[in-house]
């Protein structure tokens, strides 16, 4: 059954995600406004399509960020390794989604507002969140014995500033978030597509995520080895 | 006398065709001397410095003209930027560039990221199992 868990889960994750793309461009509406035959008004541009998978794959980043916290954390009390796995496979990922994100959201805003990129704080907040993410994976590859501590707090630290990019935009940028948010009161319409694309890039998260728990399981296993071959004088 | 009447037809026959406004040339634009037009044909429009400076007085004279004037025109203009600003929000509207570019990256990432994660799984199942043999063998060599 384990290992089935990847393949359905990733069988699974494709057919949400053609189910989504299906909602997204043929049911979920752009609506014009026709005068004379001649657009004259859109409340939803084309480039909304965006919105579906860039937001729902910054959800599934700042739930990677949760999971690399809560794991971190765990393993700094139980000095558990199987914590420190998951923790560092939960990195990978969200530094994956991560990348997904800024570079979407920096496409949709050169569509949207005729920039790149603005530092707004949301988008600054959200490098600031990549980076921080990137620099735990170089510390656990460079950071020499004691780096999955010195990681296990990085990770602590970026799962700290999640809600601060939530809560935090600038002005005609992005819509806030909460209850007066723009997720929260869609139409039924984007409401379907929408949530197919997030159990799309749940099934996704998880797939990914176990699959990298795997090779970072397999990674330490070499390390303890390669380690026990050097100690039986078998290894140089 | 009568030689001096003569010589007086001739000569202002010949200023009369050497003028700008005869028959003999085309007339000038804004030339005073212009030919009456015949009575058949419809009056040759004026030239524009004298139709602008005729539209000039002819607004200052009159308020509501002037009016009625301004309102054309602010209407053609108005026409003229409400097409530029629809054909703007247009573009905006229905671009798929952007969109297709965002969809692109997000799949060349994940790709990208699925492609090394199997090519490390692969380098890791080879190294593990060099590493097991190379250990087997050594606790072979021992016993």
């Amino acid at each position: 059954m384990k290992r089935l868990a990847v393949p359905i889960l990733a069988a699974l994750s494709a057919i949400t995600l053609a189910v989504s793309i299906h909602y997204i461009f043929v049911k979920a509406p752009i609506q014009y406004t026709i005068m004379d035959g001649r657009l004259f008004q859109s409340s939803l541009f084309f480039n909304q399509k965006i919105f579906y998978f860039h937001v729902a794959q910054a959800f599934m980043l700042f739930a990677a960020v949760g999971l690399a916290g809560i794991t971190s954390a765990i393993f700094l009390k139980t000095r558990n390794p199987k914590w420190d796995d998951i923790a560092a496979a939960a990195v990978d990922v969200a530094v994956l989604f991560g990348a997904v994100v800024l570079a979407t959201g920096s496409i949709w805003a050169k569509a949207a507002w005729d920039v790149w990129w603005n530092w707004e704080p949301r988008l600054t907040m959200s490098l600031l969140l990549w980076l921080i993410l990137v620099g735990y994976a170089l510390v656990r590859k460079f950071a020499g014995p004691s780096a999955d501590r010195v990681a296990a707090g990085m990770a602590i630290f970026g799962m700290v500033g999640v809600p601060f990019i939530y809560k935090m935009v600038g002005e005609d940028s992005h819509p806030p978030s909460g209850a007066d948010g723009v997720v929260m009161n869609l139409g039924a319409e984007y409401k379907i597509a929408f949530l197919m694309s997030v159990i799309a890039f749940l099934l996704w998260f998880v797939t990914l995520t176990i699959m990298r728990v795997q090779t970072t399981r397999a990674e330490r296993e070499a390390r303890e080895l390669r380690e026990r071959g050097l100690d039986l004088g078998v290894l140089q | 006398m009568n030689k001096l009447i003569v010589i007086l037809i001739l000569g202002l026959s010949a200023v009369a065709a050497a003028q700008p406004g005869s028959a003999a040339q085309p007339p000038q634009p804004g030339s005073a001397a212009q030919p009456a037009p015949p009575a058949d044909q419809p009056p040759p429009p004026p030239a524009p410095n004298d139709a602008r400076a005729a539209c000039s007085a002819a607004m200052n004279a009159d308020p509501a003209f002037a009016k009625s004037i301004i309102a054309t025109v602010d209407a053609k203009s108005d026409a003229k930027i409400l097409e530029m600003h629809q054909q703007a929000a247009g573009q905006v509207a229905e671009n798929q560039r952007h969109v297709i570019y965002a969809y692109a990256a997000m799949w060349i990432l994940a790709a990208g990221f699925v492609a090394f994660m199997w090519w490390r799984q692969q380098a890791l199942k080879a190294e593990l199992a060099q590493l097991r043999r190379d250990l087997d063998a050594a606790a072979k060599d021992s016993k």
